[in-house]
């Protein structure tokens, strides 16, 4: 009984390293649930307002701190504004309509339904975007 | 990243395989050991109902606790409720949330955002009476310092995570997804996010896990099999007698 437990073990790490190589992720090594991608770039060398590990996990804060600029202290930069996201993320769906936030393929509730994270920008905000959808990118 | 994640992979197999195979062998042997005598603590419920409802009372307001001492039941139970929040909050890595089934997993998770802080008051007041209340100190080992310490270390690091230094938990997820399923879903293995408090966090986590078959954290099967509050007061009315004395009674000479 011991040795068979011990040579699964051994079978599970084997396993496990023989099948790390077989991963989907993006050009950064990570992972995505299904979505519509971003027809824009933020710029030529950049998909964003700011590296993209770094969007994944901070982007709630800089909205938020766009938030507090704008409503609190009067400063209406548009560096980091939730319109501006949504401008370039938010795409079409098959009949050339943007597709809004209840969707699952919208940018950002495929993500955040995933993580089980409510959004309450769209309660209020616009999810849909205010420039015409650009097929093929801007850049 | 790549033996980060298979490093943490094998560390969950590990530890899970420890806290399910041994936690049940302890669960089997409760369930075995004899209960000879009928001592059910007084006052004590006269049918099988009774006792369940006894047992949930237990169970989910710690009664006779609460009975014994209200300041004591008031860190414990905020803490047991909090860390129960908590735990249901991290359901969401676990589960495909397409299912509507799991529609109250979203719902649930501001209230496992700020039980991490009760959970954290509610540890810190155990340790407190441990370390200030000379009687308890007096019967402390280091284990028991340990588990409060390691929960406390996992509420912490746990916390820091929701409230200052996001980690990638989509990548977590992915991860966890690839993990529990052996890399057999439709995303395979995906690596663990690169943020050390997550690793420390993960590594607490497991420890806790490990600890747990050989420690007085058993309490929590342990509850339920307790004789004192798990008999019915029927001792007149159905004569107790435990199997392995019920085959001496059989084979008795009168």
């Amino acid at each position: 009984m011991k040795t068979k437990l011990f040579q699964w073990r051994w079978l599970l790490t084997v396993g496990l390293f023989i099948s790390a190589p077989t991963l989907q992720a993006d050009e950064n090594g990570l992972y995505s649930p299904p979505h519509a991608e971003p027809e824009k770039q933020v710029s030529a060398s950049q998909a964003c307002v700011k590296p993209v590990p770094e969007m994944r996990r901070e982007h709630m804060n800089l909205i938020l701190h766009q938030r507090n600029q704008t409503m609190h202290h009067g400063v209406r930069t548009t560096d980091n504004s939730l319109q501006g996201c949504v401008n370039c993320h938010v795409t079409q769906d098959d009949a050339g309509e943007p597709i809004d936030f209840t969707n699952e393929k919208h940018f950002c509730n495929s993500c955040h339904q995933y993580a089980a994270v409510t959004i309450d920008c769209f309660q209020c905000h616009n999810s849909k975007p205010t420039e015409p959808v650009v097929k093929g990118g801007n850049q | 990243m790549s033996f980060l994640t298979g490093f943490f992979a094998v560390f969950f197999y590990v530890a899970t395989f420890i806290f399910i195979a041994f936690t049940g062998y302890k669960i089997v042997q409760y369930v075995r050991t004899p209960a000879p005598l009928k001592i059910p603590a007084m006052p004590a419920p006269l049918t099988q109902g009774g006792v369940v409802v006894r047992l949930i009372k237990e169970v989910v307001l710690f009664y006779s606790l609460f009975r014994s001492n209200k300041w004591i039941w008031l860190f414990g139970w905020v803490f047991h409720f909090s860390l129960f929040l908590v735990l249901l909050r991290h359901f969401r890595y676990f589960l495909d949330l397409s299912n509507p089934i799991w529609f109250w997993v979203p719902l649930i998770q501001p209230f496992g955002k700020y039980a991490s802080f009760t959970m954290i008051i509610g540890l810190t007041g155990l340790l407190i009476r441990r370390i200030y209340v000379e009687r308890h100190k007096y019967i402390s080992s280091p284990s028991d310092y340990l588990h409060l310490i390691l929960l406390l270390f996992i509420a912490f690091s746990g916390c820091m995570m929701t409230f200052v230094v996001h980690t990638d938990i989509v990548q977590l997820k992915a991860f966890i997804q690839g993990a529990i399923t052996f890399g057999l879903t439709s995303t395979g293995w995906q690596p663990i996010p690169a943020s050390p408090i997550l690793f420390l966090h993960l590594t607490a986590v497991f420890l806790l896990m490990i600890v747990f078959p050989f420690s007085k954290l058993l309490h929590a099967p342990g509850v339920f099999f307790s004789p004192t509050r798990n008999q019915v007061d029927n001792a007149r009315e159905k004569r107790h007698i435990a199997p392995w004395a019920a085959k001496l009674d059989a084979t008795r000479q009168p």
